[in-house]
């Protein structure tokens, strides 16, 4: 689904190299690497709103940043760390944001999309929470509604930085477990950066390593022990 | 939470409804002519409508575009640009600009003008705080400029201006209300399109981007529609401050949802409704004293404003 063909990114100079890979659909990529040392960069270079500084990426056979408005409205959705909600825009309200893309110049939801809307709350677990504004939501809640957004868009990728941020441990496994079945049921292509590193090695999920000597990112071997990805994504022995 | 909606809609419509009619009774008191109310009344009756209704929705729409509730087209200097235009429209002692055409105009170039002043600072700044204080500024600034033109005019050009300024719906004629009329009810209708680009933009610029939207027309469209709004009325009835950034707030904290497709006709209500009461309330005083609206938008609207961002601390 995503395919990367000698590409360096950054913004003015070359920030990293990345490997020569495709990410595939029914997948959780889990971006594991320093602060500051361009995960977000990555993503946004995936979203095409930094243009590669060589080579390219594709997109189910498009170039990223060539994609216009609408059309990557229906192939990426993004989402940003650090939503806090807004007053008195309800949870139902806000995922039916996702269908922007979808809908007419008036924006009116169709059965198609309420139907989308009601999935999208459904396997993400908060179809209890419709009628709560987004500001009132806990924070695990809160994520869990970005996600909902995300799949009420219906794009075949979804990358998502640092959802696992300010959650406690019960919700951040509870959120990993869930995108992982949603990455397997809806055969979506998710890409997101962490540093809940345990939990994301327990459950398994492939890990782009974002080495930091090597100025690369990679994917980690399938058994790859936690000692050698911290060694190589944080430096330490 | 529908039915609530529509019992709302209603409401606010009988709102308007109660308003006609205590201002017919108030006039219909002294006389019954017809005349009256057909040269006066009731023109004055639709400009509260339209200023009113026209504020609100130009001050939800910065808010949503700014992410910012306590934007609005008076506190970010828009209306201030129109005044800046219109004194040096009547100030100076060209005949065509002294026109009412000529003041509609000014005015609405100096929204315009005054709005591009603003989205052009707001690329740079973020803070949503910065912003409204660059509007300040504005307002200070032109406040100034319009001193010295009035020090440098005539006094037939500073009293029409300064009559001008204290903003009434009473010199509203029935040839100006079609001209009026004609800019605002096709707009509004414009507006319409304009809905679902600011639903997605309550989640900010980045995020809309990312729903499809054209970020760059969107901007321009807001803030021109603003500006023609703003323009328009500010022309007609003077400086009118509070509208715009407390209506929006009130329409939000009544209706509790931020979907503008509710928002849009409870702010062209609510708007109505509170430039039309306090109109009322004017007229009942002016046996003994002649007051502007703006005294009461301002009267009625800052301690409304005090009050949301109480409840915002909370």
């Amino acid at each position: 689904m995503i395919e990367f063909k000698d590409t360096i990114i950054g913004y003015t100079s070359p920030l990293l190299e990345i490997e020569n890979m495709c990410l595939e659909t029914g997948n959780v990529y889990v971006l594991i690497g320093k602060n500051g040392i361009g995960k977000s960069t990555f993503l946004r270079s995936i979203n095409g709103e930094i243009n590669p500084i060589q080579g390219e990426i594709q997109i189910g056979g498009q170039i990223s940043n060539k994609l216009s408005n609408s059309a990557r409205a229906k192939t990426l959705s993004f989402t940003a760390a650090g939503f806090k909600g807004i007053p008195f825009l309800s949870t139902y309200d806000y995922v039916a944001l996702g269908r922007t893309p979808h809908t007419g110049v008036l924006g009116r939801l169709n059965d198609v999309d309420q139907e989308q809307i009601r999935q999208a709350l459904e396997s993400t677990g908060i179809s209890h929470l419709t009628e709560r504004y987004t500001d009132q939501l806990s924070d695990g809640e809160r994520q869990l509604a970005t996600i909902a957004k995300s799949l009420a868009q219906q794009t075949p990728v979804i990358l998502l930085d640092e959802p696992s941020a300010f959650l406690d441990y019960l919700n951040k496994r509870t959120l990993i477990q869930t995108l992982l079945r949603i990455a397997a049921e809806e055969n979506k292509c998710i890409v997101l950066s962490s540093h809940d590193l345990d939990i994301c090695l327990e459950v398994g999920a492939p890990i782009l390593l974002v080495d930091q000597r090597l100025r690369k990112i990679y994917t980690a071997e399938e058994n790859a022990s936690k000692a050698s990805v911290i060694q190589r994504a944080f430096g330490i022995e | 939470m529908l039915v609530l909606c529509i019992w709302h809609l209603n409401a606010g419509q009988l709102g308007i409804g109660i308003g006609e009619f205590w201002t017919a009774i108030i006039d219909g008191g002294n006389s019954t002519h017809e005349i009256i109310a057909r040269e006066f009344r009731i023109p004055r009756m639709l400009t509260a409508v339209v200023a009113g209704g026209g504020l609100a929705v130009s001050g939800m729409i910065m808010q949503t575009l700014f992410s910012n509730p306590l934007a609005g087209p008076y506190v970010l200097g828009i209306s201030s640009g129109s005044s800046l235009f219109v004194a040096l429209c009547t100030m100076t002692g060209i005949p065509l600009l002294q026109s009412n055409l000529g003041i509609v105009g000014g005015a609405f170039i100096g929204a315009l003008v005054f709005g591009g002043i603003i989205l052009f600072f707001s690329f740079f700044i973020r803070s949503s705080v910065s912003l409204l204080l660059v509007g300040l500024m504005l307002g200070s600034f032109t406040g100034s400029l319009i001193s010295i033109l009035e020090a440098t005019s005539s006094a037939g050009e500073l009293k029409s201006f300064t009559m001008w300024t204290m903003g009434s719906l009473q010199n509203v004629q029935f040839s100006d209300l079609t001209l009026l009329l004609s800019i605002y009810l096709p707009s509004l209708l414009l507006l319409v399109v304009l809905v679902k680009p600011l639903n997605a933009l309550l989640l900010g610029e980045q995020e809309a981007q990312q729903l499809g939207l054209n970020i760059k027309m969107v901007r321009i469209s807001c803030i021109a529609v603003t500006a023609l709004f703003t323009g328009l009325i500010t022309a007609f009835c003077g400086p009118i401050a509070f509208v715009g950034l407390a209506v929006p707030n009130v329409s939000r904290l009544i209706f509790r949802t931020q979907n503008h497709w509710i928002l849009l006709p409870a702010n062209l209500l609510i708007g109505a409704s509170f430039i039309l009461f306090g109109d009322i309330l004017i007229q009942l005083l002016e046996s003994t004293v002649i007051l502007p609206i703006n005294v009461f938008t301002s009267l009625l609207g800052a301690p409304i404003v005090i009050f949301i961002i109480l409840k915002r601390m909370k």
